[in-house]
């Protein structure tokens, strides 16, 4: 393979991260413009452990999962009973508040000759653990799509489980659920926590991916993209968000002839499509339609 | 107190065009209970329209706020057919990310026109700015302000001395008794999102002709400072947009004299969280969609 695709599956992998998070939110009944935060949570923890803390990725990467799932919670608490648009400009504002936190963040530490750390908007350099490693490119695709596979495995096990249909109960009619005995609270703080903990793991391998992170690469683009890969690939099943992913990041890379119009063509898909299928190209009738085939 | 009074000043300049781009945002939500995030880019675009029109023809400034507000008014349109009326019922979440994927189009089609990142735009006025004792305003914020105060008194005859108006408030009470009162639902929807995006390019050109340039980045932040002065104002209530914008200019002005910008930006966003986790007796937090 090119250097050319292996970036590109690359990036398909880290954003499906991201893009699940903010599916299982939306599957759970709820719009978040948030994610994009515990992203960067994850990519600066994860960053900090190895480059300045000497950590090993894996044990950096749980605990980038370990700070992305407490600062979702953090923001999950006092807005859990918030509904529709106000949770949306909740998570919103909780995110942005982030974003100027790590535009502040400012600690570096000297190591041999340069220093290294957190430089506020100038942004976070030589996060260099798989080039000090030798790992190559190839080596890290593999790895981040093993874990995405492990991650699918989990979400379609609890598809299939009482958990799962729990889920789709909240999201459906959280009233409802609530008058059916289910712990409405509890579970959606779970939610948001294992979203953000999600999230926080893209975010610590994009960080290892790119050697370089800044503030920038957090604001609220990434957040409505996240989002919307998820309703485009269809509310129906975990391959929902990724087939938006592959779509917006396959479709952008693949129609490079159309540079310069690209947007126009796909952001007018992308509202046709919804016209038609308001919950995504793999929604819940057709999920239902595939499984009774299989 | 010299400090406090011009910020006091400065920021009701702000709080003015604030205000403005509330009020469309509100009127949008208001009739449609959706939140449109091609609101600003369609200002934007609308602004793009002018400045691509002056710098082909050099035209005088009239035009260009008739072309800035027509040109917003366009996309509006185009933005509340293949965005919001296939999802009038339910489908918040899709409408939202249909309005999205729009604010890329209009986004790039901006860029296309005029590529570079910044094009300087005539000045409103030439001249210095006004002095009264000690505090200085601009002439431009005069405008503003003043244009703010107009908008809203003859929205307020539309909305309450007029036909449509009363079918504009009665679908925002109750769309399905509306229609079942013979109002139609998809005009007045259309007519209002028209209105809406002609009030949000006149906000615009005066915000492009104030700061004497424009960027792609006014749609991203019109879209985000409506949004935060209508809620700050609670939800949906034109009264309310029109405080919001006031006190979220205020309270910018304030807080950037006295802590800088990034600081600035972190107190509007930790103001509208916690007001939103507290949720005062003004934001009703159960009508949103």
């Amino acid at each position: 393979m090119d250097e050319y695709a292996i970036g590109v599956l690359t990036n398909i992998g880290l954003f499906s991260f991201v893009a699940l998070s903010a599916w299982l939110l939306l599957v759970a009944g709820e719009l978040s413009f948030g994610q994009q935060a515990f992203f960067g949570v994850g990519a600066y923890a994860a960053g900090i452990g190895t480059a300045m803390l000497g950590w090993p990725l894996p044990l950096a990467a749980l605990a980038a999962m370990a700070l992305g799932a407490a600062a979702a919670a953090l923001v999950g608490l006092p807005t859990l009973r918030l509904r529709g648009l106000y949770f949306t400009m909740a998570t919103l504002a909780a995110a942005e508040m982030l974003r100027i936190l790590f535009e502040l963040f400012h600690w570096q530490i000297a190591l041999g000759d340069e220093r290294i750390g957190p430089d506020g908007t100038q942004g976070f350099r030589g996060i260099r653990w798989m080039l000090e490693r030798g790992i190559e490119p190839l080596d890290f695709l593999a790895m981040v799509w093993i874990l995405l596979i492990g991650v699918m495995v989990i979400f379609l096990r609890v598809e299939n489980s009482r958990l799962g249909a729990t889920l789709r109960a909240l999201g459906h009619d959280p009233e409802l659920a609530r008058s059916a005995g289910i712990d409405v609270d509890r579970l959606k703080l779970g939610v948001v926590a294992a979203g953000g903990a999600l999230a926080a793991l893209g975010g610590a391998l994009f960080a290892h991916h790119n050697t370089y992170i800044e503030p920038r690469n957090f604001d609220i683009m990434l957040g409505v993209h996240s989002l919307a890969y998820g309703l485009i690939g269809g509310l129906g099943t975990a391959f929902g968000p990724l087939l938006g992913v592959v779509l917006d990041i396959g479709v952008l890379e693949a129609t490079r002839s159309l540079q310069g119009y690209r947007m126009i063509v796909f952001g007018g898909l992308v509202a046709v499509l919804l016209v038609f299928r308001p919950r995504g190209l793999l929604d819940e009738r057709v999920v239902h339609w595939i499984r009774s085939r299989a | 107190m010299i400090d406090f009074l011009q910020n006091t000043l400065d920021g009701l300049a702000l709080g003015s065009s604030y205000a403005l781009l509330a009020l469309g945002f509100t009127l949008i939500f208001g009739v449609l209970r959706r939140a449109n995030l091609a609101y600003g880019p369609a200002i934007m675009l609308g602004c793009y329209c002018a400045t691509w029109a002056y710098l082909k023809t050099g035209i005088g400034l009239l035009f260009l706020a008739l072309i800035a507000v027509a040109g917003s008014t366009l996309a509006g349109v185009y933005v509340e057919r293949l965005c919001f009326a296939p999802h009038r019922k339910g489908a918040a979440a899709a409408a939202m990310v249909a309005s999205f994927a729009l604010w890329m189009q209009f986004e790039e089609l901006a860029t296309l026109a005029l590529p570079r990142h910044l094009y300087a735009f005539p000045a409103l006025y030439a001249g210095g700015p006004l002095s009264l004792g000690r505090l200085t305003l601009r002439v431009e914020s005069l405008v503003m302000l003043v244009a703010a105060i107009l908008v809203c008194a003859a929205l307020w005859r539309i909305l309450y001395r007029s036909r449509f108006g009363t079918a504009v408030r009665a679908v925002i009470d109750s769309p399905a008794a509306a229609e079942l009162s013979g109002i139609s639902v998809s005009a007045v929807s259309l007519q209002v999102f028209a209105l809406a995006s002609a009030i949000g390019g006149l906000a615009g050109f005066l915000i492009v002709s104030g700061n004497e340039q424009v960027t792609p980045m006014l749609g991203m932040w019109s879209t985000l400072k409506g949004m935060l002065a209508m809620m700050l104002g609670g939800l949906g209530s034109l009264p309310g947009a029109i405080a919001g914008g006031v006190a979220l200019g205020l309270r910018e002005a304030h807080s950037q004299w006295y802590l800088g910008p990034q600081l600035r930006d972190f107190i509007a966003y930790l103001l509208l969280f916690v007001l939103l986790a507290v949720r005062p007796p003004w934001m009703n937090t159960r009508s949103a969609y």
